[in-house]
């Protein structure tokens, strides 16, 4: 059994040619990605999460637009300061304050290798957003968390990066949490 | 015999449309060891086991953390696919495809279209993000990134398909039940994907209530206009390209890009935010989903029935040229060129001389597509040119010597269409109350 030499070229080309637009979907888009900068500078004035949630961003931090999504019922931002990640996440929550911080903590310590440090305590926006504060460790990082509540909605921020990193930003960060306010009507 | 017109006249008068808009190219038998001296062939099974790799590791962690979920996701996913399996395997009756090149189009949807489009998806998503704005990405990015980089992965496998066995694909329609078995793995598994998502993100552990909410959103009520629809229309037109050899090259590529546009607007309005709203949109969210869906549906369904119209008229000359009454005579040509013609064809002599008369039709029906799909091959026709003359022997026997629908005419057409759609609807309509009353609070 032979395959004619004409139709063996034809199917090499043909070969090549989906190879390449393999390549090109699931290694050149990626590679374009990367190629661009996915951080940009951010005013320190109220920025909109989603569902009408605001946040003052700590001065000098950066906006990660890949992984920030404003939605109309929800939303996601992330902020960088050097090495920390401050993250703020707004999700439809009907339970009260207690719930919402036992979700994000079974989120927490849903990642591999993160655990919960010392007391949660109460804490407040500069709004008046009632909340659950905490911290967690992770190798080689520490972290803070806290949840606040607001009509239909849970408010739920992380911090992470080094101890050196997060003692230089904690007062900016902290700064930023409290200037959290819910500024729309829950969906 | 009883009719006395020359099954030839009517295969001219088919010829003639066939020869216009068909193009059916003599599939030769499926040799798949020829496949294996082509290095289309192993790069293919290289993508695809690299793919199985990749999905076994996810299917693994998820049964290690989710394994009650897992399992009722990939139940209730595959059992849904059977069906469609069927069915699309079925579009092509007379010439069903070899089952080595279906599977192989399930795999290529399942494990390698899904596997280039979750980096590709993503990498386009925060493109979007990056050169427009996150709030743009977060509306618009699934609508633009979904259907560019999946559809391309998708339309992929159909062209793996012709690299691989370049004369399996002999016809438009081909290339849409092709198109429709990559779009049927690449649905499944993201499915299932989905289904696990949901688990995860409802925070209940090993919960099995998101799950049946994805099966019913996605695999139910959105699901029939869904992947499988976008890559058989895709596939429809890559058939054209590879099929219609008569016509300029351009004309050829314009009409495969036409067609890979229409998968792509279909999939995009699928996932465009219009109407808004969450699962609490109510009716409206309903009504969207229906008027998403049901156009692409239609447009596809009629693309299908034109092709096996073609097919059938290809076939159904096949089948005269041999001027053997006893194998086909016009009234029976007549009734073997149309698919519910034919399903007519075995009704009617049930109706006369039951299950042994609707038997031997379907023997005899058989045997001529046999022996057309045989002829066309160059083959000689041995094995049915015998069977077909000892089934109309059989008819004959019994009284019913034609393989014709009845003649009488009915007007139950339209009425038996506007109750399929009103149950269609009906069926839809349930699904979607049943994921407000059941499901609704856990999403």
């Amino acid at each position: 059994m032979k395959v004619a030499r004409g139709r063996l070229l034809r199917n090499v080309a043909g070969t090549l040619g989906l190879l390449a637009a393999v390549a090109a979907v699931a290694v050149g888009l990626p590679a374009a990605d990367r190629a661009l900068p996915a951080s940009r500078p951010v005013a320190a004035a109220p920025y909109l999460v989603g569902a009408g949630v605001t946040v003052i961003p700590p001065p000098g931090a950066l906006l990660d637009v890949t992984a920030t999504r404003p939605g109309a019922d929800h939303g996601t931002a992330l902020f960088l300061l050097g090495g920390v990640r401050f993250v703020v996440v707004v999700s439809p929550f009907s339970g009260d304050v207690e719930a919402a911080a036992g979700r994000l903590r079974t989120k927490i310590t849903g990642v591999r290798g993160n655990e919960l440090a010392g007391a949660e305590s109460v804490t407040a926006t500069a709004t008046g957003l009632a909340g659950r504060q905490g911290g967690y460790a992770a190798p080689g990082r520490l972290g803070r968390y806290a949840v606040f509540r607001a009509a239909e909605l849970a408010i739920e921020v992380t911090v992470a990066g080094t101890d050196p990193q997060l003692r230089a930003t904690l007062a900016a960060v902290e700064a930023s949490t409290r200037s959290i306010a819910f500024r729309g009507a829950a969906p | 015999m009883t009719d006395a017109a020359h099954p030839a006249t009517h295969a001219r008068a088919v010829d003639g449309r066939g020869a216009r808009t068909a193009h059916v190219h003599p599939a030769p038998r499926a040799h798949s060891r020829t496949s294996l001296l082509l290095p289309a062939f192993w790069v293919v099974l290289a993508l695809t086991v690299v793919g199985a790799v990749r999905l076994s590791g996810f299917v693994r962690t998820s049964f290690a953390e989710l394994p009650v979920a897992t399992a009722v996701a990939v139940g209730l996913f595959v059992c849904y696919a059977v069906p469609l399996w069927l069915f699309v395997a079925a579009l092509d009756h007379l010439e069903r495809e070899p089952a080595l090149l279906r599977a192989t189009a399930v795999a290529w949807g399942g494990l390698v279209a899904t596997t280039i489009s979750v980096p590709g998806v993503a990498a386009l998503h925060n493109l979007i993000a990056k050169l427009v704005s996150p709030a743009f990405a977060a509306t618009w990015g699934s609508a633009l990134a979904g259907p560019t980089v999946e559809e391309v992965a998708k339309a992929l496998g159909v062209i793996a398909i012709v690299l691989v066995a370049r004369a399996q694909l002999n016809s438009v329609l081909d290339g849409v039940v092709y198109g429709a078995l990559v779009g049927l793995g690449f649905q499944v598994v993201e499915d299932i994907a989905y289904a696990l998502n949901a688990v995860a993100l409802a925070g209940h552990g090993d919960s099995v209530r998101p799950v049946i909410a994805t099966f019913l959103l996605r695999g139910l009520l959105a699901g029939l206009w869904s992947h499988t629809l976008f890559a058989a229309l895709a596939g429809a037109g890559i058939g054209y390209l590879v099929v219609r050899t008569d016509r300029s090259m351009a004309s050829r590529v314009g009409a495969a890009m036409l067609a890979f546009g229409g998968a792509w607007t279909c999939h995009f309005l699928r996932n465009a935010p219009l109407p808004s709203g969450g699962l609490g949109g109510g009716p409206w969210l309903f009504a969207g989903l229906v008027l998403k869906g049901v156009p692409p549906m239609v447009v596809v369904a009629l693309l299908v029935r034109a092709a096996r119209q073609r097919e059938a008229d290809y076939n159904t000359a096949e089948q005269a040229a041999p001027n053997d009454t006893r194998i086909a005579t016009a009234a029976g040509l007549h009734a073997f060129g149309s698919g519910h013609l034919r399903v007519k064809g075995r009704r009617y002599p049930f109706a006369r001389a039951g299950m042994r008369g609707r038997r031997a039709v379907r023997r005899l029906q058989r045997a001529q597509a046999g022996l057309a799909v045989d002829s066309s091959r160059g083959g000689s026709g041995f094995r049915w040119f015998g069977r077909a003359p000892r089934e109309r022997s059989r008819l004959v026997a019994i009284g019913h010597p034609e393989a014709h629908a009845a003649k009488r005419r009915h007007r139950s057409g339209p009425l038996l269409a506007a109750a399929l759609a009103g149950a269609a609807f009906a069926v839809l309509l349930a699904v979607w109350l049943a994921i407000l009353a059941v499901c609704a609070p856990s999403l």
